[in-house]
């Protein structure tokens, strides 16, 4: 479970959370969403302990994230980016072992095929799926209990997203807790368990 | 075939050891004989001997000094002399010539050196992240601009030490291997062997750096200690290798790209690459520099941006996916 209490977060001076409280409950999926700048990635960010609040407390599973230390953290919960920047030539199959096991998680996001191309070779949607890939190796490996997606599904095409929300939606089942940043206009949020929405 | 790749660099690095031992100046009869006899031969064991190895260390210094500041600052354009740590250990090195405290090529001028190499480094990080994040293009901006401000007063303070020191400063400068005694030999191997040691320590680090800050950290990297370690182990390395012979230009950003292109990304492996190369490319210049014109000497600065520029270019343009440049 995560408990967001009176989340206040600046960017340059500028407040792009405000006094903002929710809870979010284990074992299942909760979309954040809302138009473009309304904060659904800062929240996101803040909740992964990358963005310090201005006031207020974030709690995942009863643990400040801000209280510990990176390599801590990373058993705590895994994340992955909207954008995840690869500039480096490491295959797939590198990438994805920086986290955990490979082998597994590429067959459930159909990246087997991909395993040994270098991750500056690829397509926006297969590295979108390389990110998640990762964050669920990662929580295989720390046995997180929360993983946090950044707007995985926005370059997949229709096959590859019922898969990756199919495979969310069995994760929660098993009592993860996933928060999903979703963009408004992308489809209605029927597979998510509860919506957040954030506004301007 | 790629398993055997390192190899390559293995062999090509022993041939042209033993090439340098045997070519130069002087003829060294019966050269097999004498290399396996210490002190058979003065000219082999006083002078070639000492030099190559040298050449061997300093070139590995420079090639995992690169790789390191590249790792660090997740820019293909990072390497010594662009982050000032080059200009830092030549003013480390002559501040303590200028005050009468170490002599030109001494141990005490590489512990100058690296104390040099590292506060400038850190004077460039800390400026670059005055203004919030840390951006490859603040830090290569302020590393040009401390590297010039840096060596402009190398250039002011070498006029104000005596005639002779003003002359070893002059020569070392250009980068020569003139200046290496057993002692200094020593010395660069112990900051080689400890710069060496760290950047294998926080390689793995570098290699989820390279994702970006933000993964790294989700990953469980501490970003900002991994990256302060890199660039100790680069001031070490490259203060030391600077304070002994003098800047040698372009070693240090072409050596690990090579290693790199040849090799792959993971940073243990090219730790190991990048000195070998830097090494190859090293022991090649240094050789063509002491016989080309023969008995006179070329600045080896020369040779090797001869030799590594077209390497380099011709990497960059074959299509090259290791390093996606946006």
């Amino acid at each position: 479970m995560i408990k967001v209490n009176q989340l206040t977060i600046e960017r340059a001076g500028r407040a792009i959370i405000s006094d903002f409280s929710t809870e979010i409950p284990s074992a299942s999926i909760t979309a954040i969403i809302g138009p473009n700048g309304s904060g659904k990635s800062t929240l996101l960010a803040a909740i992964a302990g990358d963005l310090a609040p201005i006031s207020g407390e974030i709690k995942i599973d009863g643990v400040n994230p801000y209280s510990l230390a990176a390599n801590e953290l990373a058993h705590l919960r895994a994340m992955s980016l909207q954008n995840q920047p690869f500039l480096m030539g490491f295959t797939v199959r590198q990438v994805i072992e920086f986290a955990g096991p490979a082998d597994q998680v590429m067959t459930d996001l159909e990246l087997s095929h991909l395993a040994e191309r270098q991750v500056t070779n690829l397509s926006g949607g297969e590295a979108q799926r390389v990110a998640i890939a990762q964050a669920l190796a990662q929580m295989k490996t720390n046995q997180c209990s929360t993983l946090l997606l950044d707007e995985p599904l926005s370059a997949q095409d229709t096959e590859s997203r019922n898969r990756i929300i199919e495979l969310l939606k069995k994760l929660a089942k098993a009592g993860a807790t996933i928060v999903v940043v979703v963009h408004s206009s992308e489809e209605k949020i029927s597979w998510a368990d509860k919506v957040l929405k954030q506004s301007l | 075939m790629k398993k055997l790749l390192p190899w390559f660099t293995i062999a090509a690095v022993v041939l042209s050891t033993l090439s340098a031992l045997m070519v130069g100046a002087a003829q060294v009869d019966n050269f097999w004989s004498a290399l396996f006899n210490p002190s058979s031969n003065e000219i082999l064991w006083q002078i070639r001997i000492p030099r190559v190895s040298a050449t061997l260390i300093v070139g590995a210094a420079l090639g995992i000094a690169g790789l390191m500041a590249q790792g660090a600052c997740n820019n293909a354009l990072a390497e010594p002399a662009i982050l000032g740590t080059s200009a830092g250990a030549s003013l480390g090195a002559v501040i303590g010539i200028l005050f009468g405290v170490v002599q030109v090529g001494s141990l005490g001028a590489i512990l100058f050196g690296v104390i040099g190499a590292l506060l400038a480094t850190a004077l460039v990080f800390r400026l670059a992240a005055l203004r919030g994040n840390l951006s490859s293009f603040s830090l290569i901006i302020i590393g040009i601009a401390v590297s010039a401000t840096l060596t402009a007063l190398v250039g002011l303070l070498s006029v104000m030490v005596t005639r002779a020191d003003a002359r070893s400063i002059s020569f070392w400068s250009f980068g020569s291997f003139a200046l290496v005694t057993k002692e200094n030999l020593i010395g660069i191997a112990i900051t080689t062997a400890i710069g060496s040691a760290l950047a294998w320590k926080i390689a793995p680090a570098l290699d989820r750096i390279s994702l970006g800050d933000a993964t790294a950290f989700h990953l469980g990297v501490d970003v900002k200690r991994s990256r302060y370690l890199a660039l100790v182990a680069l001031s070490i390395l490259a203060g030391g290798a600077v304070s002994t012979i003098g800047t040698i230009a372009f070693l240090g950003l072409a050596a690990p790209h090579i290693a790199r292109f040849i090799y792959g990304p993971t940073h243990r492996f090219l730790v190991l690459q990048s000195a070998l190369i830097g090494s190859l490319i090293l022991i090649i210049a240094d050789t063509l520099a002491r016989t080309i014109t023969s008995p006179n000497e070329l600045p080896i600065g020369l040779i090797t941006s001869l030799l590594g520029a077209p390497v380099l270019i011709a990497l960059v343009t074959v299509k090259n996916s290791v390093w996606k440049v946006q």
